[in-house]
């Protein structure tokens, strides 16, 4: 049994522009795989290619072993893996469980995918905001909604594209809880991320890229240790400083 | 088979005068304006009357209907279009295609349903090169294009005016706090854009019979020649009139004349469904 | 869960009850019966359009087109092979559903106003090639439909009442498809691809088919009111049938000035502005041509800076299923 998730080589090229540049790395079923690195360093851009979002110029992406890359987003959210946007991109004329039912429709008839919706914005403790309109949510709870969302599909990978970003403290280690929860039940997830304390907490493993290029792929710590990381992201001590908070 | 493609170019330089009116509005208002073949109608009308009260040739006349239409266009701005600059664009395409049947209707109220024609001294003269026949019409229509193009690029890349129509169409924010005035800027870029079309209109009427429906046969043809040039793009309007211009001319001799159309609509289509943004890139 | 019976669907039902009933109180030949039938076979073809151009908000320009396909189909079989316009209706519709569905293929990218375009320069086409090919479609001199009394099984009657009746019952049907689509499965998936493509093919959906489905019925729909016209009026050209003012974009208008992507919109605007229209003529034709057409443009014009969400939008609602912008 291989890897879960594989980007092998995978090449995304604007107009001469290389923005992302051999990245090769495997994510494994129950891993929560995390990708960091500075702003424009080609994360979000990685992510669309894994879903089909972006054309790859070369390399494959591989789910379950089979080919995906090539695939248009749908085909790839039916294979199993799909992503969150950063903006929290939810269809803001519909209803929560609404915006959760047209995603759970890949897999059930209508009744069903109410009932999936429900089940999922439960499992979210979103169940109160359901009927609320999109246009009334707070940043924090879209950005729930939008993995509620994505849940919905019932994916084997998930790319979740800073689902923190304007959490507390409190509220992201809620947030942890529920991904360690849908790790447990053999979900995986590649995660991007800025606070770094959710990042080395939550991470099995690290991908640092910068450029477009992989950087160091290791254990949190290893990767927080790597010069060349330091060098590229973190800098000016923000490893001791960030592991101080933590 | 060489004919056609001279006559092609001939024909295709107007064309790019009367789309670059329109190209110019999209590029700076982001409005695509379905009226914009009834103001060629409009300038049709004004040179025909400037031909028939004055005795204006229609190539003299023509710079009557563009400051006419200019004033039209000008008003029409600043009372209707102004509105829905931001609305969605269906509010857009909706307030356009009203004008353009109020436009035509009040055409036919004013003016009546018969065709009309011109009748200049040159209508059936020609220059002979070889084996090629030049129309005079022609050739004098696509001479006058040519000039307001030429003026009109001066006019965009030199003049402050000018220069503050390309900043608008580029940022509208940044340009407000530079001190442009975007409402008078904007009423400026669709009134010139209204008079260009006009001009054009006026110059081919002497080979052209103007009638309210007019309007009708350009429409296509317009949006193609804007399509192919990428919808904005002045200079890529002229050079995708041009394209058309050749492309009409070639299709006679496969197709019937009536056909024509056709040609161009896969044309228009293939472009829109391949490179949206236009086959040709330009200023 | 809405009860079943929400004040809109009672008032819709009691439309539909009174305009079935209407007949027996008017002259059942007379000319009032005529606009009537009028105004339910445009509220029918503007809630045909309403499937793309509210469900799916892609702003069609183009609907002529398959109207004209309809009408052109059934009576084309009718007058050439002696097939009866109720086969050729379903033709038409065929007919048109293939149209579309090529015309998606390279238009299902566009929006906004580069489709309405593309969709504009498809009617015109279809106009330019009934008008130059003569030998199939008669050319500009159009088609007529001959008179042959009372002949059911070929779609023709003697009474307008017989039209009205069939007329309301395409009315019914097409509200019914709209409302199956805007509150079933595929509304969810239109909704989602109205609102963002990207995030919708994301989470599953493909967007392709979802447009192609919605183009593909909405074209059907607008065929079938093709044919039914065809036969209420027994003579077409094709400057009339595929006209950008009077079919394309009045269709739009309707649903638009109704209220878009709404169930009762297209009924609404129907009723507002055929009656409008007949009044406008009736007064204007007399004084000058095209001054009733003036009106049109400028009605039009009115109501796109008055009121840009229509009728609908004066309905006190807490959320339509088929999710106006509300609130």
């Amino acid at each position: 049994m291989g890897a879960l998730l594989e980007a092998d080589a995978i090449c995304v090229t604007f107009g001469g522009l290389r923005a992302v540049d051999g990245v090769s790395f495997t994510v494994n079923a129950g891993e929560i795989i995390g990708l960091i690195g500075p702003n424009g360093a080609g994360k979000t851009t990685i992510f669309n290619a894994l879903v089909g979002l972006q054309p790859l110029t070369s390399g494959f992406v591989r789910l379950g072993g089979e080919r995906v890359s090539g695939l248009k987003p749908h085909r790839v959210a039916q294979k199993g893996m799909t992503k969150t946007f950063q903006n929290a991109a939810l269809f803001p004329d519909m209803s929560v469980v609404e915006n959760v039912t047209t995603a759970a429709l890949l897999r059930h008839d209508l009744h069903g995918a109410r009932t999936k919706a429900e089940a999922v914005l439960e499992k979210l403790g979103l169940n109160g905001i359901a009927q609320a309109d999109v246009a009334d949510l707070t940043f924090p709870q879209k950005a729930l909604v939008e993995m509620a969302r994505a849940l919905a599909t019932e994916p084997r990978v998930l790319l979740l594209d800073e689902v923190m970003a304007a959490l507390t403290h409190s509220e992201m280690d809620e947030v942890m809880e529920v991904i360690r929860g849908l790790r447990a039940e053999g979900l995986s997830f590649l995660v991007v991320e800025h606070h770094m304390r959710a990042i080395m907490a939550l991470c099995d493993k690290l991908l640092a890229v910068n450029f477009g290029r992989l950087l160091a792929h290791g254990t949190p710590a290893e990767v927080a240790a790597n010069p060349q990381v330091i060098e590229a992201y973190l800098g000016h001590g923000a490893v001791g400083k960030e592991a101080a908070h933590a | 088979m060489f004919q056609a493609l001279v006559d092609g170019i001939l024909l295709g330089g107007v064309y790019g005068v009367i789309a670059t009116g329109l190209s110019l509005v999209f590029g700076v208002l982001g409005v695509v304006n379905f009226a914009h073949a009834e103001f060629l109608m409009l300038g049709m009308y004004v040179a025909w009357f400037a031909w028939r009260w004055l005795g204006l040739d229609p190539m003299l006349g023509s710079v009557l209907s563009f400051i006419v239409v200019f004033a039209v266009g000008y008003l029409v701005q600043r009372t209707l279009i102004e509105r829905v600059l931001k609305a969605p664009p269906a509010a857009q395409v909706f307030l356009t295609v009203g004008l353009l049947i109020v436009i035509e209707n009040a055409a036919l109220m004013a003016f009546g349903s018969e065709f009309r024609s011109v009748s200049v001294p040159y209508q059936v003269e020609g220059y002979r090169l070889g084996d090629i026949f030049i129309g005079a019409p022609y050739l004098y229509a696509f001479i006058a294009a040519i000039i307001l193009a030429a003026v009109l690029w001066l006019y965009l890349e030199r003049s402050w005016t000018g220069r503050a129509i390309r900043a608008v169409a580029q940022d509208p924010m940044a340009s407000t706090l530079v001190g442009v005035d975007t409402r008078r800027t904007y009423a400026l870029a669709f009134g010139l854009g209204v008079a260009l079309t006009a001009f054009g209109g006026a110059v081919i009427l002497p080979y052209i019979t103007v009638s309210p429906t007019v309007g009708g046969q350009f429409v296509v043809l317009m949006f193609t020649v804007v399509v192919l040039g990428g919808l904005g793009s002045v200079a890529g309007a002229l050079a995708g009139g041009i394209v058309v211009g050749v492309v009409q001319s070639m299709s006679t001799l496969v197709f019937p004349i009536q056909l024509q159309n056709l040609c161009l609509f896969v044309i228009f289509i293939a472009v829109l469904a391949l490179r949206p943004q236009g086959l040709i890139k330009g200023a | 869960m809405r009860s079943f019976l929400s004040p809109g669907r009672v008032a819709l039902l009691l439309f539909f009850l009174a305009a079935a009933l209407l007949p027996f109180f008017v002259d059942p030949r007379g000319h009032l019966l005529r606009v009537a039938a009028m105004v339910l076979l445009f509220a029918a073809m503007a809630q045909s359009w309403n499937v793309v151009g509210g469900l799916a908000n892609q702003i069609s320009l183009g609907h002529a087109g398959f109207f004209g396909l309809g009408a052109y189909t059934s009576t084309l079989l009718f007058l050439k092979l002696g097939i009866s316009p109720w086969f050729g209706l379903f033709a038409g519709a065929l007919v048109a559903g293939s149209a579309a569905a090529l015309l998606s293929i390279p238009t299902f990218r566009l929006k906004g106003h580069y489709f309405a375009l593309a969709t504009l320069a498809f009617a015109e086409v279809m106009r330019v090639i009934a008008n130059s090919w003569a030998s199939l479609t008669g050319g500009p001199v159009g088609l007529s439909i001959p008179f042959m009394g009372s002949q059911p099984a070929y779609f023709a009657f003697r009474a307008v009442s017989s039209y009205y009746w069939i007329i309301l019952a395409l009315l019914v049907l097409v509200c019914l498809v709209f409302h199956l689509l805007a509150t079933g499965a595929i509304g969810y998936r239109l909704r989602a691809v109205r609102e963002n493509e990207n995030a919708a093919e994301v989470a599953g959906i493909d967007t392709f088919r979802v447009k192609l489905t919605a183009s593909v019925i909405s074209a059907a729909l607008t065929a079938v009111c093709g044919t039914v016209f065809a036969q209420f009026t027994f003579y077409f050209d094709p400057d009339s049938i595929f006209a950008l003012a009077s079919i394309s974009v009045r269709m739009a208008m309707i649903a638009i000035v109704g209220g878009l992507g709404t169930l009762a919109g297209p009924i609404l605007g129907a009723l507002f502005l055929i009656p409008l229209e007949e009044v406008a003529n009736a007064l204007l034709s007399s004084k000058a041509a095209g001054l009733s057409q003036f009106a049109f443009g400028v009605i039009l014009i009115a109501a796109i800076l008055i009121q840009p969400r229509g009728l609908m939008a004066y309905w006190p609602k807490k959320r339509h299923p088929a999710g106006s912008r509300g609130a």
